[in-house]
């Protein structure tokens, strides 16, 4: 039913996440991860970090928060937010500590054989909010809320594969799998499937609300989605075959093609949504979400020539998905969404007792907007440098990503402090900056036989 | 099929201490598995209380125990929806109010401004008056505002899905107005 609509731990899910950008970015910034080192331990406990850590623990942060936004519908069984958010961050935790098993810390293979079993759980009760609030009333008919149900159908393909591989490298005979091919699928399902599927379902609707832009569900919208839908079940049959140990079927092209019409297609759709927009002027959030939008073209674009270019070239597609595309995306929005949910929170239950400030009140636009410039000057670089295979070069576009986040880190502290605020106006009490507001009178309440 | 016991809470022990329990109520609420009721026990008869909880589909029987506090159960209704085509949350009868005393287009507004037009123009109104709105959607931030303000509303999406309709009947201006 309509309760309070500021889901509870959102912010903890958002510092979880930035806790592990942080932490992925500084273990590149050294060294750890990078051109010509990928499969060392500690690479993959980078790139696990930064996927697994960061990327799905914002998107599913950010999916429990709207949801009930996308559905009008409130989330059904909240509380698991909590245990859900838990067992994902201790999943990432084990699994990156797992990773080091590869560069011969023997403990570490049994946290990598156990990881799988702990991140599921914590999936398992994202989906158990999720699923049954996104069936319910209008439901599937709506453009964003398939797209983000495919999404999740992509994410138990993820954890599948990821589940084979682990047990593979930890040592146990329960799914064997061929390492090299299932790991394509694998980051296929994570950053294609998942992440960039729940991220346009999401961004349907925050644009053409951030833009004031007609929110239409036309026959462009069914071809993407029709389009994700064939990828998706191409991945997963592959997928299938392999852990199966079938045949391997020579559909690779064939998905990166799908891939990427995909991918143009949506962003034909994003081109016109703002050019239909009528808020001329936009904000920082919005202006930045371009650049993540060059990111998703430029690795689509690369999606097909990497068959014969080779394996550089792939990394520099996936690098440019995941850091440019999807991170530019959540860092840009998380500056509007962290605003607006701090807004309500504090200015909601006063409009109309005492003047409110603006929601953009709230933001140093300025500051935000050269962080997430920053940002994409280390994309750039970093891309180029996994294409040439330069280490140091990698090294020191880590090394701006890393300070990009620390900036906006720091903006986002000051965003949930209210500190661009005059202090004059600064309410008596301010919510808590990232656990939820406590419920003070839960101690008073208890069941009782009827 | 076996009925959950009810859960209880008691809003004296907060209410003695100086403090608002609605938030506690409605996350109670919130808690509620399918089919349980929530027992309140309250120092008084807590009135305002029983269309918040109607909107949200629950039927409502009250008593004054010897001890003169008030046990109140709010016991889900089987089948609490309403008029068809209406969203979730909507008050039933909505089509027997007053017509609007008050009309905002609100179309074309960036979030929260359509809610703050809509709290702005409620803190003026008498009870029972009726105002209606026009948005470009649902304004899901809006309605546990106006369910804590004494608020009733209905709303539902125009067939075209391009503009959302809102009636909000007045529960009486609000105490807490601070004027200058």
């Amino acid at each position: 039913m309509i309760g309070k609509q500021i889901a509870r731990w959102t912010m903890a899910w958002f510092a979880s996440a930035l806790c592990c950008l942080i932490a992925s970015l500084g273990f590149a910034a050294v060294g750890l991860a990078g051109p010509g080192g990928w499969a060392a331990g500690t690479a993959m406990a980078t790139v696990h970090l930064f996927a697994l850590g960061w990327l799905c623990q914002m998107m599913i942060g950010a999916l429990i928060q709207f949801t009930p936004v996308l559905c009008a519908r409130p989330l059904k069984m909240p509380g698991l937010s909590l245990p859900a958010l838990l067992l994902t961050g201790l999943g990432t935790a084990m699994l990156a500590a797992g990773f080091l098993s590869m560069d011969g810390w023997v403990l570490g293979q049994n946290l990598l054989g156990l990881a799988p079993a702990v991140v599921v759980a914590g999936f398992g009760l994202t989906a158990v909010m999720l699923v049954p609030t996104l069936l319910a009333g209008q439901g599937l008919r709506q453009a964003e809320v398939r797209m983000v149900a495919l999404a999740l159908i992509a994410l138990a393909g993820l954890w599948g594969t990821g589940t084979a591989m682990a047990l593979t490298l930890a040592g146990y005979n329960l799914l064997p799998v061929f390492i090299p091919d299932a790991l394509p699928l694998h980051v296929l399902l994570g950053t294609g499937g998942f992440l960039t599927l729940a991220a346009f379902g999401v961004s349907y609707k925050l644009f053409a609300m951030f833009l004031l832009a007609p929110d239409r569900d036309g026959p462009l919208r069914k071809a993407v989605f029709g389009m994700a839908a064939l990828v998706v079940v191409l991945v997963l049959g592959l997928a299938g075959s392999i852990l199966a140990r079938g045949p391997r079927l020579p559909l690779g092209l064939l998905v990166a093609v799908a891939g990427a019409v995909t991918a143009g297609l949506y962003l034909v759709e994003m081109l016109r949504l703002w050019r239909s927009r009528h808020r001329l002027q936009t904000e920082v959030n919005m202006r930045w979400s371009r650049a993540a939008m060059i990111c998703l073209a430029m690795s689509a674009a690369l999606m097909v020539p990497t068959f014969r270019w080779g394996a550089a070239w792939a990394e520099a597609a996936m690098f440019l998905a995941l850091v440019g595309w999807l991170s530019t995306l959540t860092l840009a929005q998380m500056v509007k969404i962290v605003s607006f949910l701090t807004w309500i929170q504090v200015f909601a239950p006063q409009i109309g007792r005492r003047p409110v400030p603006l929601v953009s009140d709230l933001t140093d636009a300025r500051f935000a907007g050269r962080c997430l410039g920053l940002w994409a000057t280390g994309v750039a670089g970093g891309t180029f440098a996994i294409a040439v295979g330069h280490p140091l070069l990698f090294q020191v576009s880590a090394m701006i990503l890393l300070v990009a986040v620390l900036g906006l880190t720091r903006e986002l502290l000051a965003i949930r402090r209210l500190r661009h605020l005059d202090p004059a106006r600064l309410p008596d009490h301010l919510p808590p900056l990232v656990l939820p507001v406590p419920l003070r009178s839960s101690s008073d309440d208890h069941a009782l036989p009827a | 099929m076996t009925t959950p016991c009810p859960l209880e809470l008691d809003v004296r022990p907060q209410l003695a201490r100086g403090e608002e329990p609605f938030a506690a109520i409605m996350e109670a609420t919130d808690r509620l598995q399918p089919g349980q009721s929530l027992r309140l026990i309250a120092p008084f008869r807590p009135a305002p209380l029983f269309s918040v909880m109607a909107n949200r589909g629950f039927g409502v029987s009250d008593r004054r125990r010897p001890d003169g506090a008030w046990e109140v159960v709010f016991a889900p209704l089987e089948d609490a929806v309403l008029d068809p085509g209406l969203a979730p949350g909507s008050t039933p009868g909505a089509a027997l109010w007053p017509d609007p005393s008050h009309v905002l287009d609100l179309a074309g507004l960036m979030p929260p401004e359509p809610m703050v037009r809509i709290l702005e123009t409620l803190a003026g109104m008498q009870a029972g008056e009726v105002l209606f709105a026009l948005l470009d959607r649902e304004p899901m931030f809006l309605f546990p505002e106006l369910a804590q303000r004494g608020h009733e509303w209905a709303g539902n999406l125009a067939p075209d899905g391009m503009s959302y309709r809102l009636l909000i009947r007045s529960g009486g201006p609000d105490r807490a107005v601070h004027h200058g």
